[in-house]
């Protein structure tokens, strides 16, 4: 070797032992985490931080930490007080409800809650929230009544309403009158939350602290609901939109809770000392929207004849590999939740190839293609729009399948003319009046006469057990008109440090009442 | 050099102008809908058209693009739609991570490319040779983010020598700063040094053939000195120009190892700004961007003459 080619050498091994010591430097620093601290990786960055504008899942798992509704939701998925001091008291003729508050509820800016705050909060949430708005034209007044209470008073019978001022999301969240600024996003994020917003850095971190002026409900935690408090000093949501770098990045110990990793990541943490992957169930549903209003869709044996075709196990098994992830179920609600019913679901396992060319010859079907839209920035949703076209186009359909990214999807739904069908999913919601396909102005357009008329008798029965009577006839409906195929279940995969403890697993991750493990 | 620099600098506000109408027109061209992003999957076609009311987004093309223009004389780039903030403000967040990691990684495919290039052009046909012209091209066909990926598992993961992603904690010295940047700038350095090699050693192979330098040798100087000072600094402006553009192309090219890395650089506002239709930022960051590669382009022109004294403007 040349006395010029080893001093190249040299320098290029004292280059890389330089870079291998910074690094082996503060090793254990890095391995270690604060003791107050714990660093959640979300799948990116959330559109806004006031929860009352949007439906978005991203913006509820944070801002859950700092708004609070009159209500929320128990393990079982039942109504239970939240900044309310107990359930309404609702009139015989199902039309007022008398909200008791609690005292001493604080905001974030210092300033103590009145019932004038939650009516000017529950007013802007009828003009701002996509939720609220659909409840706005069965109000007739909302007001105090005294100093702790307040009382709402429809124009007919809405059983939903409490479900909806429970929400987390699109979200009744209970703000200081002085932020709020007529049908505009919140002035600022003052809430009575647990944890107040201490910094937002977009792409970087949001920096959610303990807020010691917190009053928690009383009442053992169940689910979201009962005693809240605040045990670790600071939850910092981090976005981190690539999956497997939020894998990575919680096995290094970087994160010590990572969210909605790939299902074929669930193998990486068996045998791995100090972090647990955790299954969320119940999560969501994958759903084929059908045009009801025009195109070849429109016509409901086409849309039978679609869902005799398709094979919804092995839909599922393409976008999500992995059975521990999945359930072929039919009923729109999973099992183990109020809503649920497999009798009336039962056309969702009658499919046959036969049957299916036979409902298109009835329908009369011309050989006319049938637009699909699905977008790959939803992986799971593109693997099953091509397991779904190689089904469909075995039982007689000429498919369109048109691949969009997600921001064209959706302003291409909007537009009746343009598709006869598109993959979407559906998060868990407790409420089937917060389900997106009932609503008949929502894209897919279910508004037949028949289910108008269901959905006003389930609307106006106050009665619990009356009410999953009338569930239970919409659904019969659902699989009668077929407006949506709704493909099945399938089931969340997070992973948590093991120094997480009292963490309760559920479809939006809150962090109020549980620890950190030094 | 004074007029020429002027000269060049108003074909550089021309160059701007262009990309800003063509950025302009693509953005709204493309189907997609800000307004519908925001809002998320669930919003109705009256929530949408008010925000898209509230926003603007209803007013005539016309209208837009002349507000547009009349906010860049002002150098206002405008407000991002999601960030809620001025979009100059979401550039000058991320210029300090894109700057760092421009320069780490340009560094590093500097000092492998240039030294690797120049011996294996004064090794030309030997096994030293032949080796760095292999790895050159292992390293330009593994994409970048499979050797991010790699190093996240061994270095990150395994050892725990470094951060897996992220740009550190709010409180992070720059030390620490620098310490996340070093997985990124090696994924995105290995890669480039591959170009600059080639470019390092075809270029000296032009110049150690020259007349010259077999006068040099003959005059019975030392290898290293015909080498690095009589052929290397003839040899230099196209790899001065390579350099350039690596690291033109960098500023907002990184996107790959930006999101491997969860980094919040320049290359990831684009490409998040273009999936949510957030037109201010795909606007603005595009025209900072086309400024800064215009302006990069110059410096390495102006190079040519402290390189290349014979060079003059």
């Amino acid at each position: 070797m040349t006395r010029f080619s080893r001093r190249l050498f040299t320098a290029a091994l004292g280059a890389a032992l330089t870079t291998g010591a910074l690094g082996a430097w503060n090793a254990p620093a890095l391995a270690q985490q604060p003791g107050s601290v714990i660093t959640v990786a979300t799948i990116g960055e959330p559109p806004t931080l006031d929860p009352v504008g949007t439906t978005s899942d991203l913006v509820s798992i944070i801002t859950q930490h700092v708004f609070e509704t009159l209500f929320t939701f128990d393990k079982d998925w039942q109504l239970q007080p939240l900044v309310a001091s107990a359930l309404p008291q609702v009139s015989a003729d199902g039309k007022t409800y008398t909200i008791p508050l609690r005292s001493g509820v604080t905001f974030h800016d210092g300033s103590k809650m009145t019932a004038e705050d939650v009516v000017a909060s529950l007013d802007h949430w009828t003009k701002a929230s996509p939720r609220g708005k659909t409840v706005a034209p069965l109000v007739e007044s909302i007001a105090a009544k005294g100093a702790d209470s307040v009382v709402i008073t429809l124009k007919e019978p809405f059983a939903p309403l409490t479900a909806l001022l429970a929400m987390n999301n699109g979200a009744a969240a209970i703000v200081p009158k002085s932020v709020i600024d007529g049908a505009n996003p919140l002035k600022s994020l003052v809430g009575t939350g647990p944890y107040k917003l201490l910094e937002h850095k977009p792409d970087q971190y949001i920096r959610l602290v303990k807020f010691d002026g917190y009053a928690s409900p009383t009442g053992p935690a169940s689910g979201y609901a009962g005693s809240r408090v605040a045990k670790i000093g600071e939850v910092r949501f981090v976005p981190v939109p690539n999956a497997a770098t939020r894998v990575s990045g919680v096995l290094a110990g970087q994160y010590q809770f990572a969210d909605s990793l790939p299902a074929e990541a669930l193998g990486r943490f068996k045998g791995v000392a100090g972090v647990q992957p955790v299954i969320v169930k119940p999560f969501g549903f994958p759903l084929m929207i059908m045009n009801n209003k025009t195109g070849v869709a429109a016509n409901q044996k086409v849309r039978q004849a679609v869902l005799a075709a398709l094979e919804p196990n092995d839909m599922l098994l393409a976008g999500f590999g992995d059975p521990a992830f999945i359930a072929p179920e039919g009923s729109i609600y999973a099992q183990g939740t109020p809503y649920y019913d497999a009798a009336s679901a039962k056309p969702y396992g009658e499919h046959g190839l036969s049957k299916a060319t036979e409902l298109l010859k009835a329908a009369g079907y011309k050989g006319e293609p049938i637009r699909i839209m699905t977008s790959v920035q939803y992986e799971f949703l593109y693997k099953m729009s091509l397991v779904a076209q190689a089904q469909l186009e075995a039982a007689g359909f000429k498919v369109d399948l048109q691949v969009l990214d997600w921001a064209t999807l959706l302003q291409k739904r909007g537009d009746e003319k343009a598709w006869d069908a598109f993959f979407t999913y559906h998060t868990f919601v407790p409420e089937p009046s917060l389900i997106t396909f009932i609503n008949p102005s929502y894209p897919g357009w279910w508004d037949s006469p028949a289910k108008k008329e269901a959905l006003a008798a389930f609307n106006r029965e106050m009665d619990p057990a009356a009410r999953k009577a009338k569930w239970v006839e919409l659904q019969k409906l659902f699989y009668s008109e077929v407006p949506t195929i709704k493909i099945g279940e399938f089931y969340n995969l997070a992973a948590a440090s093991d120094k997480l403890t009292n963490y309760t697993p559920t479809p939006w991750p809150f962090f109020w009442n549980a620890e950190l493990k030094n | 050099m004074f007029v020429y620099i002027v000269r060049r600098l108003a074909g550089m506000m021309v160059v701007m102008l262009i990309v800003a109408a063509v950025v302009f027109v693509i953005a709204r061209v493309v189907p997609g809908d800000p307004a519908a992003v925001m809002l998320g999957a669930s919003a109705t076609p009256e929530d949408i058209a008010a925000l898209r009311t509230r926003l603007g987004l209803d007013e005539p093309l016309l209208a837009q693009f002349l507000l547009y223009l009349g906010q860049i004389a002002r150098f206002d780039l405008g407000d991002s739609i999601f960030l809620n903030r001025p979009v100059i403000q979401a550039l000058a967040e991320r210029s300090e991570l894109t700057g760092l990691l421009t320069l780490m990684s340009v560094g590093i495919a500097v000092l492998i490319g240039v030294p690797v290039g120049i011996l294996s052009a004064a090794k030309r046909g030997r096994w030293v040779d032949q080796t760095a012209l292999g790895l050159a091209m292992l390293a330009a066909s593994v994409p970048s983010f499979w050797i991010g990926l790699t190093l996240i598992k061994y270095l990150a993961v395994d050892l725990t020598w470094f951060p897996v992603a992220g740009y550190g904690a709010p409180d992070a010295s720059l030390g620490e700063r620098l310490r996340h940047l070093v997985l990124p700038a090696i994924a995105l350095g290995i890669p480039n040094s591959a170009l600059i090699l080639r470019f390092t050693r075809t270029s000296m192979l032009d110049v150690l053939g020259d007349d010259y330098v077999r006068t040099a040798r003959a005059k019975g100087l030392p290898p290293r000195v015909v080498v690095l000072k009589h052929a290397l600094r003839n040899a230099m402006i196209p790899i001065l120009t390579v350099i350039g553009l690596t690291a033109a192309v960098m500023i907002a090219g990184a996107i790959v190892t930006e999101t491997v890395f969860g980094l919040p650089g320049v290359g990831n506002l684009i490409v998040s700004a273009v999936l949510r239709r957030d037109y201010p930022v795909i606007q603005g960051a595009l025209l900072v961007v086309s400024a800064i590669y215009v302006l990069i382009n110059l410096t390495v022109d102006l190079l040519y003459a402290v390189v290349d004294p014979r060079v003059r403007y």
